[in-house]
């Protein structure tokens, strides 16, 4: 009976994610129909408009919409599992405030280099690796579940007030070019770039499930897994390392992305009702992609009325689911 | 067997020096002493989560420090006292976490794993309880459980680190009986600290007193003697 719910779930949620994705194809502001878009992908002809648009601004935002959902709720997930905190996450634990702030330094030092696209992206990297060991030296010294989101929340007021002091500093252009990219947006990933960011999107889920067996472990904790023959520091690093790369390339081509991280693993778990992270991971992947779909599919639905930022309106949502279950968690 | 040879254990102080002790397998053993006397530290020392300040020990005349991280736990089962339950991780699970210095990369249980999940389960009465999650059951049943899965973990040494805390008398009657036996029929060392002195007497379980930096290992078929020795260290700190 438990057995068949969970993969019945799973393939509900596989057949929801094309479903998604043709809401989202429908409520652009042009209209595009299933026909045209078929006919895009497979019989391309480069001087029909309609087929241009589909190429150039369609798929790159339904495939980054399922990266993007995908990839934060996971790595959400793999940083709930590391820190046994079900309110951890890339954002609230300072892995996008890391990326904001390098993004914020190589927008705003003058150099063309760090203002080009590879300059934004490894600036993202590096920042959210850095922060990501940061997070992890204060979590061995932290326990308590609670004053790691504070420590989380104290580092990103520290960085916005470094940012805000970068903002003060610098010019017009740079200023507008850092603005736009924390508001976030998923339409401004190129076709050519798409194949990089889906190599290192399968890289991320292929390491995931290379640390089934860890992540299980580390569901009694670290100290039970240490003792059943866990190699904690090794399995650590791993960890914090998908995290970096999957957060941090996801807020380099998108800006930061809230709550996507936080919200997703924990309606997973809701909905698996298991701790088995085979499943976990794939739900985390497409749950966090129907997500950000849906999400996507309404910021398009309302781009003639208001250019909604895809960060304002993830955390709309995700803010009370948050607040809820921390009072179902901590009553 | 576990084997101590002119041991110094602690942190930067030394909290117990054993010039020489032999733990034999088939018996269980009762690790007695007040708070704070060094019962945690002594089974920390044996798993190796605290180093030796210096000495030997052996486990299966293998010695500890040469013993790869891989390889100890599967020589050594170790139960801690404060499992607490994880949300939806069911009990099937939790008890199958005890297989994993034995399965693969992939942590799949083969045939030999599940058998043996089901042979600890069914002798220990835990049937009822292997579909629901760890976070809803009795701290009673979960304390059974976290024995269940040490035992489940197939190993020669089995460290408990007060395992009657959370159980009523019926209980701990029924789980002391059971360790013995299991140490007997599989011939397994097992230690388990507790402050319950009368149901280790009443089991014939050997003691290991710890008091003014040592260990006493005796057996003992009166309290009084037990307590009396613990109070030397009241005595002296007074």
């Amino acid at each position: 009976m438990i057995k068949k719910r969970i993969p019945f779930i799973l393939v509900i949620a596989l057949l929801l994610v094309p479903l998604s994705a043709f809401i989202h194809l429908t409520t652009g502001e042009i209209y595009v129909s299933l026909n045209d878009f078929f006919s895009a992908i497979f019989e391309f002809k480069g001087n029909n408009s309609s087929h241009v648009l589909i190429r150039e601004f369609k798929i790159p935002r339904i495939l980054i919409a399922i990266v993007a959902g995908g990839g934060l709720a996971l790595s959400g997930m793999l940083m709930q599992t590391l820190f046994n905190n079900p309110l951890a996450g890339p954002y609230v634990l300072g892995i996008n405030s890391g990326a904001s702030l390098l993004v914020a330094l190589s927008l705003m030092s003058g150099f063309s280099f760090f203002g080009s696209d590879i300059g934004i992206i490894s600036a993202a990297l590096i920042g959210a690796f850095l922060a990501g060991i940061l997070m992890m030296a204060v979590a061995q010294r932290i326990r308590s579940q609670i004053s790691l989101l504070l420590v989380g929340l104290m580092f990103g007021s520290f960085t916005s007030a470094l940012v805000s002091i970068l903002e003060s500093l610098s010019g017009e252009g740079a200023l507008k070019a850092y603005t736009l990219w924390t508001m976030g947006s998923l339409q401004q990933v190129e076709f050519d770039q798409l194949p990089l960011i889906l190599f290192i999107f399968i890289c991320g889920i292929f390491l995931s499930f290379i640390l089934i067996k860890p992540l299980n472990m580390l569901v009694i904790g670290e100290r039970s897994a240490g003792l059943l023959g866990l190699k904690i520091s090794q399995v650590r690093f791993l960890i914090m390392g998908i995290t970096a790369l999957l957060a941090g390339l996801i807020t380099a081509f998108c800006g930061p992305i809230a709550f996507v991280g936080l919200a997703v693993p924990n309606l997973t778990r809701i909905l698996l009702r298991t701790q088995n992270h085979s499943y976990l991971i794939l739900g985390n992947l497409l749950f966090g992609s129907i997500f950000l779909l849906l999400c996507d599919s309404f910021i398009q639905l309302l781009s003639k009325q208001i250019a909604l930022p895809i960060n304002a309106f993830t955390s709309i949502i995700g803010a009370p689911f948050v607040v809820f279950i921390l009072m179902r968690k901590l009553r | 067997m576990i084997r101590f040879e002119e041991i110094e254990i602690g942190y930067s102080k030394p909290l117990l020096f054993i010039p020489s002790l032999t733990l034999d397998d088939g018996k269980v053993y009762a690790l007695v002493g007040l708070n704070g006397i060094g019962k945690s530290t002594f089974l920390n020392s044996i798993t190796g989560q605290t180093s030796l300040l210096s000495g030997k020990l052996f486990l299966n005349q293998q010695e500890l420090q040469k013993i790869s991280k891989v390889n100890l736990p599967k020589l050594i089962a170790y139960v801690d006292s404060s499992f607490s339950g994880v949300e939806y991780l069911t009990v099937f699970d939790y008890l199958a976490l005890g297989r994993s210095p034995h399965t693969n990369n992939m942590g799949q249980l083969n045939t030999e794993d599940k058998q043996v999940i089901q042979e600890v389960v069914r002798e220990l009465n835990l049937v009822h309880l292997i579909e629901k999650d760890s976070s809803e059951i009795s701290d009673g049943e979960r304390q059974l459980c976290a024995v269940a899965r040490a035992i489940i973990q197939s190993t020669p040494i089995i460290l408990l680190d007060e395992p009657t805390a959370f159980l009523d008398y019926l209980n701990r009657q029924k789980l002391i009986e059971l360790l013995v036996l299991i140490a007997e029929k599989q011939q397994k060392t097992i230690i388990l600290s507790s402050h319950d002195i009368d149901i280790c007497i009443n089991n014939a379980l050997e003691f290991l007193i710890v008091s003014e930096k040592k260990i006493l290992k005796t057996k003992v078929s009166d309290k009084q003697v037990v307590i009396r020795e613990m109070e030397k260290d009241v005595l002296k700190s007074s």
